[in-house]
Formats: structure tokens, C-alpha cells, sequence
């Protein structure tokens, strides 16, 4: 299932045309495809237009946060974006023209840039986020130029100037040829030109040690001046983020924007996720949060506890993890659901304190591995008594009397008498039975104790859940 | 004690009683009476300061003590030298740590705004430190260090030093502080106005452009190289290659037994070069390191043609090649400069203060001349203990003449000359300073 059916957005920028076709003032003419995003858009936009397309271009940031986060092959990933540019945000050549609606595109493109810059910018975390992935997307699409565009763009932003002064001449090059020819060995010497600039504005070369530098001038083919581009559009957005920021109150005096601006930072992809082939190994890190409600208690409150805390300690994490295998989360989307979820958790800290490899480790990739299976509930009870700072355990064994009882009370088990009732089996230290009865209470129908058999697995508790609202969904229908 | 009674039965002497007053005080005392009378507070001050009138690089730097009760404290600043001392006098840090310079006083921290306070500049930092590399040393592990694998720091001052200084090499730096850590490893300090103003991103480009040890103990092989060599690996290299045979394959014998010859093999992909020289060093396991290593490099020869397949000459040199680059690339692992990338990669780390007292080998941090880097011995630096007693043996010597010229009590020891190579190499920066300044002065009045 695509992800625009999950947002529910209509599809492609020709059936938008509808909506926007009473707008018309002010259309700007876009010449190039790629800018800087230094002049803001001068158009009047519908309420529809400005929530579609700030949707659109949130979603294809989200889809270069994941394949980053996915580490995928440079080849898998290029393909899958080019997909994802064409269905959200696509921008055809000026020579593709007829055909495409170029200047809808670009429009979009624009547009969609500087509304997503004000849902963004009102934080540090949220400007480095807006910041990071904003530079992906330019980059990707930069790279993607034809050797034409890249220098009709450089004109066009006066970059093009700014290195021409230092290029080195034929002398220069020629004293320099070795050095040259070693450190850029991916360009042809004789036919490349080269320009000195400070190594602090190729940083991305000089980390991955492919360029020459002496007494801290780099010297770059201009085949690899997208560093410099690069580093060009991150300063000019960096700022200018930061300039929105204070101007934003200015913004929305009539008080209509706000509203979405706010829902715009909490969007995630896979909203409304609701389909059942998803089950079998197509679950993805950002359907966790919607099937949380078929999750048993005990998951319920690891789940919690993470997002709130941005952390789980280690029996946690396995207890949490295993069961999320269970569900159909494939190594990878565990991979990426673990490390979007320790969001306080820096890159280094989350490789050095083994987070990864433990994750790795429950999918039998590490270690002796084993393949690990989810923790049934005996273990869950017996097994690893949780301490100080722990949330792993079973909430029926592991919590206070008044403590269960308010959990069951969120959960929807409102009636005290049916709440006494599974506390007398707790008691009884019948905690398979409570948490089974909790699940008939929860799940309509049997209002009746003891019609179903006692659940003695989270993952058995999930599936039944999950069942059972597929099967109400198609009676309903 | 002892000592003391050994007094009372000798004729004592000078020498002796000094001793004996040396080894009465306490750590805390030894301490105190070095920040009292070693510590260089004017050119430290100048250093830190940047220039001889006070300016925000010293008034906002951070700087954290660790108590002798083992607190450590963040987030303190002070006006100037003189103030310095005092708070040094009066809390008897252990440990000095050196952090950035802040968009205030850092201990105006809980004061300020939200999201006000901020790093913004620091010197740019490089720590190594032995015990990286105690997979490939057997002298000594942990704490311990010898002459023999000092000179694995050796070989990582000599290349990083040349690969950050100077116009004729690839960052262009000039002031660049080598400082002994007090025990196993070696800090520097690059001073120059650009590499302060970096920010984190510039930080780890340089740092990863000089890294070249990747992956854990989980991984055997660390180092891949790809051809063309970069003008810089290819300098690193001729330097690796002059000392391997002495350090690597001498002082540390690395494939002394199977465990550690096996260890070494695993840097070669091919599994046929491993069987024939794990073959022939089973039969006769005592040839030493440097015999193993020959044979080794037969193999790789040998290893060019393939048994029973006739190949080209293109092919002949292209798998020549390729074997040379493992042999490079085994040399590298063993001895490149194994980095601390943290310490170097954020502007607001925390790394120890030169002259500092090392708590356990009493040891000052003293800084090491570029010139005498092969030279510089580190059981020949003076301990906090040494300094105390030579300046007592001095005093003891010269009794106090009127009208002469009231010596530092440093220049009485044999910390002088480390003291006296610091105020050259701020001096240096200070300069470097004025003319930036005057500079930026000369451009606002042309306008």
C-alpha cells in the first residue's frame, strides 16, 4: 500500500488543480528548477493547497530520514527516492516541459519549502531536524542535474563567481598533478578544472579524505563542487531558519496558520495505518504507535515509558523488542524504531552503550546466534524481577494494587466491580487469567468470563486483538 | 619514618634533610606548594587570553576542577590570573580540565537565559593515549608504559604533527602544543585563530581525515586502504615504514606466538597466503618477528602468480599491487596514531590542563618541544616531588644576597626548560594576535 493512500492525499498535482484553479494572482514564473529558496513565495494559496503540499514535501523528508536511518546501499536508496520525488514532489527539466506542468512543480516545490520552514524553525531541534533533511533532499537533487543545469545554476546564484576567481591555471595544475591526480583520482585530470578554497567550506570532502589540501587550501575538481553548494545552502537556511524563528509572530496575526503549523511537526507517515498483509513481516517503526492499543498491558507500558523517557533500560528493551519481532518487525525497522525512539540518545552513545548490537543480538545476528523467540508470559513473571528504573515485568505480577487499577481504569476497564474482580485474581496470583479477562473486557463481545482460553503470551494477546478488530472492520462493512 | 630514623644515625646532610622534608608532606601539600610557587600562571594566562589585556577568551572559558575529595566541578571561570591562583590555592584541585570559551561566564551559567549559553570557540584538541593500543604492545598494558612503546606516541606526534603543520602540509596550522598527559599518552593543543573558530562539523572532518583505525576489538582487520594512496596517507606511510621494523617487529616481536601471529594474518584476505605461512611458522615457531616478517613478504611475492594459472603482465602488476597495499595496510595497523575522536570532535569537550599534577605518577604536565619529539623521554619528567626537593637543594646553596635579582623558583629546577619553551610558544600566538589585530584595525580605517 502506498503511503499517500495511508495519509489519504489526493493523488498527483493534477487533481489539486481543481482546488487552487479560483487562485490565480500573483503566479510567479520559475526559470530553473533548483534554488536556494532565498526569495519567499509571493503567491495567495489555498488552506488545501497550503496543508497538501507541506504534507507532500513533510513525507519525502521522512522518507530521507528513514533511508538514512536504514542504511541502505547508495543504488537501493537512489532508486526508492527518485520514486518517492516523482509521486510527491517531482521537478521535470525545462526540456521535459510540455508534458509535465513544470510551473506547478516549482511552485509546489517553493511553496512547500517555506511553509515547512515555519512549522520548523520554532525550536533548535526542530530547525537541526528541518535543517538535516532539507539538505539531503537539495543535495539528491543537485546531484541529479545534468552537467549543464549544474552550471546554469551556479550562475544563476552567483557561485559560480565566487570560486572562478581562485581557479588554479595550467602552471598551477601542472605543479600540482600528482598531488591532484591521487587525492581526486574519480576525475579526468587533463580536462578538469580545479579551484583553491579554504578546506573549512569542503568539509565534506576532507572528512572522507578526497581531495588535496596544503597549509589548509583545498583544491577541488569541479566535479566535486556540490560540497561547496552544499555547504552554501546549509549556511543560507541555517540563518534564515533562525531569522523566521524570531519573525514568526508576525507571521500569522489572523491566527489560521498556527493550527497547522502545530499538527505539521507531530505528522508521521503511516498514519491511518489499517491493513492486514502489514502483519507478515511489512510492519514498519512508524506503525508501532498506532497498533499499541492490541497490545498487551505489559507492552502497552514499556511503550510508554520509552516514549516518555526517550529510553528503556535493558531487560526492557529485550522484553519490548522480542515482542515487536514477534509482531512482524523486520531487524531493520527495529534497527530504525529503537533509534528514532532514544531520540535524547546521540549516534555515538547509541553504538557505544551496545544498544544496536543488542537489538541485533535478540535477531540472532550477534553473539551465539541464537534466534531468539518472544518471552512468553511465565518468563515475563518468573524471570529477571524488575529494579530500580526497569518497566519490563508483568503488570499484573510487577504493579501495586492502586496502580493496576488506575492502569486498567486508562485502559478503558471502568466499572470497579469488574476492576475488583481481576485484582482478586492478581491475589490469587492467577495473573495469566487477569490479564485475560482484562482482554474480554476490552474487546466487546464476551462480556462473560471464561469464554476464551487464558492468554499466555503477549504476542498471543496482540493477535487476537489485532484479529479481532480486522474481523469487526469487514462486519461493519 | 623509615627515613627519619636513619637520620638520627647518620651525619646528616643537606641532601638528606631536603629528602626528608619532601617526603613528610602529603599529596595535598606537595600540591599546594606547586600552585603556590611552579605553576607558569603568566604565560598561562597570555595563552589562554590570547592577549596581554584581559579579554572574553579568558574571562568566558570554562574551566573544572576535580576536588581531592574526588568532586568534580563544572562550569567555573575566573577574571584573571590572579584570581586563578587564589581558587587554586584555596581548593587544591587535583585535576585542572580546560573546556570552550562561552557566549558568557560560564559561572554565570544558571543565570542566563535559556539556549543563551553557548560554546564558541576552543582550541582544537588531539588525545592519544597508550592504552589504545594494547592490543598490539606486550611490554607493558594499562597504566604501564616503557621507552619501547612510548615511541608508538612518537610516531603519532611525528605524523600528526606533520600532517596539521604548515604551509608546505596539508592544514597550514603554526601553533601547535604537544603536552605530556602525566602518564600514557600525549595531548595537543591547536592554538592558531582558525582552528578555534571551528565548529563541530570542521572538528570531525579533520579528525576523521586523520583517522585511519576503524572497528573494534570485534573486527581483526582495521585498516583498508584504496589506491591511488591520498598525498597524505602516502607521507604517513613513508614515516609507518621507517619505524615499523624497530617498534613493530624489535621492541614488540608482534608475532612472537600463534596467538599473535594468527592475530596478524587475519589482516590478510586471502586464505591461501595464511595457510602456507601459519604452515611454515608452526614448524619452526621461535624465528623472531623480524624473520616472520620476511617470510611474509615472500608469500605476498610468491602470491603474484597464481599456482598453475598463467596470467598477463597487467594482471601480474594489478595483483602486485594489491598485495603491496596489504602489506601497507598491516603496517598501519599496527602503528598509526590510534585517536580519541570524542575528545576532538565537540567544542565544548573537556581535556586536561597543561601543568597539571598527574595524581598517580606525581608527574607534571609538562609541553614537549617539536624539535625533541624522538628525544623526549617520559620517566625523565620531573615529578612534583623532584621539583620540591631541587628547589630546596637551591635554596639551600644560594641564601638570599640584597640587591640580587629575586629568581623564580621554576628556574631552580628541572622544570625550567619545559617552562621556559611555553612562554616561547605564546609569545608566538601573541604575536600572531597582534598582527591579526592590527590587520583588522588597518581595514577599518581604510573604509
Amino acid at each position: 500500500m502506498s503511503l499517500q493512500e495511508q495519509i489519504n492525499l489526493p493523488k498527483g498535482i493534477n487533481s489539486r488543480e481543481k482546488n487552487t484553479g479560483e487562485v490565480k494572482l500573483h503566479r510567479q514564473h520559475y526559470s530553473s528548477r533548483l534554488h536556494l529558496y532565498t526569495i519567499p513565495p509571493i503567491d495567495e494559496i489555498t488552506i488545501e493547497e497550503f496543508e497538501s503540499f507541506s504534507l507532500d514535501r513533510l513525507t519525502v523528508l521522512k522518507e530521507f530520514e528513514a533511508t538514512i536511518l536504514r542504511n541502505k546501499s547508495d543504488k537501493e536508496s537512489k532508486e526508492y527516492m527518485n520514486q518517492v520525488l516523482a509521486q510527491y514532489l517531482p521537478l521535470h527539466t525545462n526540456l521535459s516541459s510540455e508534458a509535465y506542468p513544470i510551473q506547478q512543480e516549482r511552485r509546489k516545490d517553493h511553496i512547500s519549502h517555506f511553509i515547512l520552514r515555519l512549522a520548523y524553525c520554532r525550536t533548535e531541534e526542530l530547525r537541526q531536524w528541518f535543517l538535516k533533511y532539507e539538505c539531503a533532499l537539495f543535495k539528491f537533487r543537485f546531484i541529479n542535474l545534468s552537467a549543464s543545469e549544474q552550471l546554469e545554476f551556479l550562475k544563476e546564484n552567483n557561485l559560480n563567481w565566487k570560486c572562478a576567481s581562485i581557479f588554479l591555471d595550467d602552471k598551477e595544475k601542472s605543479e600540482m598533478k600528482e598531488q591532484l591526480t591521487t587525492s581526486s583520482p574519480h576525475v579526468n585530470f587533463a580536462s578538469e578544472t580545479f579551484f583553491e578554497v579554504d578546506f573549512e567550506k569542503v568539509l565534506d570532502l576532507v572528512k572522507r579524505r578526497v581531495v588535496y589540501i596544503k597549509g589548509g587550501k583545498a583544491y577541488v575538481p569541479m566535479r566535486d563542487q556540490v560540497a561547496l553548494v552544499m555547504d552554501e545552502f546549509r549556511n543560507r537556511l541555517d540563518k534564515t531558519l533562525k531569522d523566521t524563528c524570531r519573525a514568526l509572530p508576525e507571521v500569522d496575526q489572523e491566527g489560521q496558520v498556527m493550527p497547522i503549523l502545530n499538527q505539521l511537526n507531530h505528522f508521521k507517515s503511516g498514519q491511518g495505518y489499517s491493513c492486514s498483509n502489514k502483519i507478515e513481516g511489512q510492519i514498519t517503526a512508524d506503525d508501532i504507535d498506532q497498533l499499541t492499543e492490541h497490545f498487551p498491558l505489559c507492552m502497552r507500558h514499556l511503550h510508554k515509558k520509552l516514549r516518555e523517557d526517550k529510553h528503556l533500560k535493558h531487560y526492557g528493551r529485550m522484553q519490548y523488542n522480542l515482542f515487536l519481532k514477534g509482531v512482524g518487525l523486520s531487524l531493520e525497522e527495529a534497527l530504525r524504531f529503537w533509534r528514532m525512539s532514544f531520540s535524547e540518545t546521540n549516534d555515538d552513545q547509541f553504538q557505544k552503550k551496545a544498544y544496536a548490537y543488542n537489538i541485533r543480538h535478540n535477531y540472532g545476528m550477534e553473539g551465539k546466534r541464537t534466534n531468539y523467540s518472544p518471552l512468553n508470559c511465565m518468563r515475563i513473571i518468573t524471570n529477571n524481577q524488575p529494579g530500580e528504573g526497569d518497566h519490563h515485568g508483568c503488570p499484573f505480577r510487577h504493579f501495586s494494587e492502586a496502580n493496576l487499577s488506575h492502569t486498567l481504569h486508562n485502559a478503558g476497564v471502568t466499572d470497579k466491580v469488574q476492576i475488583r474482580q481481576i485484582i482478586d485474581y492478581v491475589k490469587g496470583h492467577h495473573y495469566n487469567i487477569a490479564c485475560t479477562r482484562f482482554f474480554e473486557l476490552t474487546h466487546g463481545g464476551s462480556k462473560e468470563q471464561g469464554m476464551m482460553a487464558a492468554i499466555n503470551h503477549p504476542n498471543e494477546f496482540f493477535e487476537k486483538s489485532y484479529q479481532s478488530s480486522q474481523e469487526s472492520s469487514l462486519g461493519n462493512k | 619514618m623509615e627515613s627519619m630514623e636513619i637520620d638520627s644515625q647518620q651525619p646528616t646532610s643537606t641532601e638528606d634533610n631536603n629528602q626528608a622534608f619532601v617526603d613528610q608532606l602529603s599529596a595535598n601539600e606537595k600540591l599546594r606548594i606547586f600552585y603556590q610557587r611552579f605553576f607558569p600562571y603568566k604565560p598561562y594566562y597570555h595563552w589562554l587570553n590570547y592577549e596581554t589585556s584581559p579579554t572574553k577568551a579568558f574571562l568566558n572559558r570554562e574551566f573544572s576542577f576535580t576536588l581531592p575529595n574526588d568532586v568534580y566541578v563544572r562550569y567555573q571561570s575566573f577574571k584573571d590570573a590572579e584570581e586563578l591562583k587564589n581558587e587554586l590555592l584555596k581548593e587544591v584541585p587535583a585535576k585542572i580540565d580546560i573546556g570552550a570559551v562561552y557566549t558568557m561566564r560560564p559561572k554565570d551559567k544558571k543565570f542566563s537565559p535559556p539556549n543563551s549559553f553557548k560554546p564558541i570557540m576552543k582550541e582544537l584538541v588531539i588525545d592519544i593515549d597508550l592504552t589504545d593500543y594494547d592490543d598490539v604492545r606486550q611490554c607493558c598494558s594499562k597504566a604501564d608504559i616503557c621507552l619501547k612503546c612510548w615511541q608508538f606516541i612518537t610516531v603519532a606526534i611525528v605524523i600528526i604533527d606533520k600532517t596539521l603543520r604548515g604551509k608546505l602540509y596539508d592544514f597550514g596550522f603554526k601553533h601547535l602544543l604537544w603536552v605530556y598527559s602525566g602518564r600514557r599518552g600525549v595531548h595537543c593543543w591547536i592554538c592558531d585563530d582558525r582552528a578555534r573558530k571551528l565548529d563541530n562539523d570542521g572538528r570531525k572532518a579533520i579528525i576523521s581525515y586523520l583517522a585511519m583505525i576503524k572497528g573494534g576489538s570485534q573486527q581483526e582487520k582495521k585498516v583498508f586502504l584504496s589506491r591511488p594512496f591520498h598525498p597524505s596517507l602516502e607521507r604517513a606511510y613513508r614515516i609507518v615504514d621507517h619505524y615499523f621494523t624497530v617498534l613493530a617487529l624489535e621492541n614488540q616481536d608482534v608475532m612472537d606466538t600463534p596467538e599473535r601471529w594468527t592475530k596478524l594474518l587475519k589482516c590478510i584476505p586471502e586464505e591461501a597466503i595464511r595457510d602456507v605461512l601459519n604452515e611454515k611458522w608452526e614448524t619452526t615457531p621461535s624465528r623472531d618477528s623480524t624473520l616472520k616478517w620476511d617470510d611474509l613478504m615472500q608469500a605476498l611475492q610468491n602470491a603474484v602468480y597464481l599456482p598453475g594459472k598463467n596470467i598477463s603482465k597487467e594482471v601480474a602488476s594489478k595483483r602486485a599491487e594489491a598485495l603491496e597495499t596489504i602489506k601497507r595496510e598491516i603496517q598501519f595497523q599496527y602503528i598509526y596514531p590510534r585517536l580519541d575522536e570524542n575528545v576532538s570532535a565537540h567544542i565544548n569537550h573537556l581535556l586536561k590542563s597543561p601543568f597539571c599534577i598527574h595524581p598517580s605518577t606525581g608527574r607534571v604536565c609538562v609541553p614537549i618541544p617539536p624539535d625533541d619529539f624522538e628525544n623526549f623521554d617520559p620517566t625523565k619528567v620531573p615529578t612534583v616531588s623532584t621539583i620540591i626537593y631541587e628547589m630546596s637543594q637551591w635554596n639551600e646553596r644560594h641564601p638570599v644576597q640584597s640587591g640580587e635579582r629575586k629568581m623564580s623558583d621554576y628556574e631552580k629546577t628541572s622544570l625550567k626548560p619545559y617552562v621556559k619553551y611555553f612562554e616561547d610558544f605564546v609569545q608566538e600566538v601573541l604575536k600572531d594576535a597582534r598582527i591579526r589585530r592590527r590587520a583588522a584595525q588597518q581595514r577599518t580605517m581604510e573604509f
